[in-house]
């Protein structure tokens, strides 16, 4: 039974990955749903067209950053098999939190990770982890999600260009801590993130008069960003 | 363009117009997030029951706990921060999408935003909320094709890369961070500036703080910054 990455890859493991993946898509499909439902009874002022575009704008930007998921998702094949590599990457929890608890699992039954006393009860407990290690967060936001609202709301006071100010600092300020660790990282990091913003920039100030463009603006901005990267190098 | 007329509308009845959308919109979209995040949670165990009655493949109840033990110390503190540092950003629907999905700061947020950029709505509106779900909907949709492609024929299609394309994808998240970072930027530099700079400062020269606490301190601290500046302003 050393081999566990044949029954980590066996049939059954598909099967049962089949209903959480099939869940994901399910609630994108519903919520797209209700907010289109919420657009034509009026509650809120967005037309038809409006709605799909959003959707469609959506998908096309999310290309980019799931063709990187792709990547990281191979290595993760390799070591836990393709079942709970598709499991794991369609839900909460990036590939590197996964390599975490996967390790965690085998170094509580005291083996290393990958090493050859690794096996098919080791890989079991790296399952374990990592299925509990996903739920503190579905738990959290199952549970308290529409608790968090409120302070906003309470901060702006119903003066509702403040709260646009308000949302737009948030923005702001998550894009300028995710962007600072690059930043200070220096080379082709760095050289990537000011393209990007720059090309960013630019395309802002084109899409004033080609407002088409503004559905790939993302999209262009980090290629031109991976590209000079990649060149200046 | 018929703009002015619904805005003025709007200002008019608010709290009507707002409770109109609590109960079209909010109110199921809670419903149903909290069904979906929920049950999400039993399906998360079908691997690891199926290894234990078909290969009879189960740690002890101890080793169990010690994995969970192991592994919620590292990250036991980000179940609860990170929801409160993205929420902001994501409001009600958005928490339930991307908590159940993932990929937060690399796909929904910015496809979230790119949609609400490409539409055109008023940042903090009830319009911008409802684009930011099918915003991210749509990336959610992309994310299974191509995971499921990769859990099929991934390590073929692997191959197929260029090594120039993947030297490339080391940088996307770089990428990424920096033109959404600038999207905002070049509209409100002061707040710009003050985002990054308290980053940088923080991580950079602090460096003391631990990331689970940077990100809700530099979130919050530029909320804050620009509540106070817009005060300030109004009161002058």
């Amino acid at each position: 039974m050393s081999n566990y990455l044949e029954i980590a890859n066996s049939p059954w493991m598909w099967v049962m990955a089949i209903p959480v993946v099939v869940l994901t898509g399910f609630q994108g499909v519903l919520f797209a749903k209700k907010a289109i439902h919420a657009s034509k009874t009026g509650a809120v002022n967005l037309s038809g067209e409006q709605c799909r575009k959003a959707f469609k704008v959506g998908a096309i930007s999310a290309i980019g950053p799931a063709v990187s998921v792709f990547i990281v998702m191979i290595a993760l094949i390799a070591v836990i098999g393709a079942p709970m590599a598709w499991l794991r990457l369609s839900i909460i929890g990036a590939a590197p939190t996964e390599l975490t608890a996967a390790t965690m699992g085998a170094k509580a039954m005291g083996v290393e990770f990958g090493s050859p006393q690794y096996n098919v009860d080791t890989f079991a407990s790296s399952v374990w982890t990592m299925s509990l290690n996903g739920i503190g967060w579905l738990l959290f936001c199952g549970l308290f999600t529409h608790k968090l609202g409120g302070l906003q709301d309470k901060v702006a006071g119903g003066d509702k260009k403040l709260m646009g100010l308000i949302s737009t600092a948030a923005v702001l300020g998550t894009s300028g801590y995710l962007l600072s660790g690059h930043v200070l990282a220096g080379g082709p990091r760095l050289i990537a993130g000011i393209a990007a913003a720059l090309a960013m920039a630019l395309l802002e100030k084109a899409s004033t008069n080609i407002p088409k463009l503004k559905e790939y603006n993302l999209g262009i901005a980090m290629i031109v960003g991976m590209a000079a990267a990649v060149i200046i190098l | 363009m018929d703009n002015t007329s619904s805005s003025v509308k709007i200002k008019e009845n608010t709290t009507s117009s707002d409770t109109v959308f609590y109960n079209a919109f909010s109110k199921k979209i809670t419903k149903y997030g909290r069904i979906t995040l929920l049950g999400a949670i039993p399906l998360c165990f079908l691997p690891a029951l199926y290894l234990w009655f078909a290969h009879g493949s189960i740690p002890a109840v101890g080793t169990i706990l010690t994995g969970w033990f192991l592994i919620a110390s590292i990250y036991g503190a980000e179940y609860v921060m990170t929801p409160i540092s993205y929420f902001p950003i994501l409001g009600v629907s958005g928490t339930y999408i991307a908590f159940l999905s993932g990929n937060i700061a690399n796909m929904r947020v910015p496809c979230a935003i790119v949609a609400q950029e490409a539409v055109g709505t008023e940042a903090g509106s009830n319009e911008a909320e409802v684009v930011a779900t099918l915003g991210m909907c749509g990336s959610i949709i992309t994310n299974l094709i191509v995971t499921t492609v990769a859990a099929i024929g991934g390590v073929w299609l692997y191959n197929l890369f260029p090594p120039i394309v993947m030297e490339a994808l080391n940088y996307v998240l770089p990428s990424i961070f920096g033109a959404l970072f600038a999207l905002f930027a070049i509209r409100f530099p002061k707040f710009g500036a003050f985002g990054l700079g308290i980053a940088m400062f923080l991580t950079g020269v602090v460096k003391v703080i631990p990331t689970i606490l940077l990100v809700p301190i530099c979130v919050f601290s530029t909320m804050a910054f620009a509540a106070m500046d817009y005060k300030k302003k109004k009161q002058a």
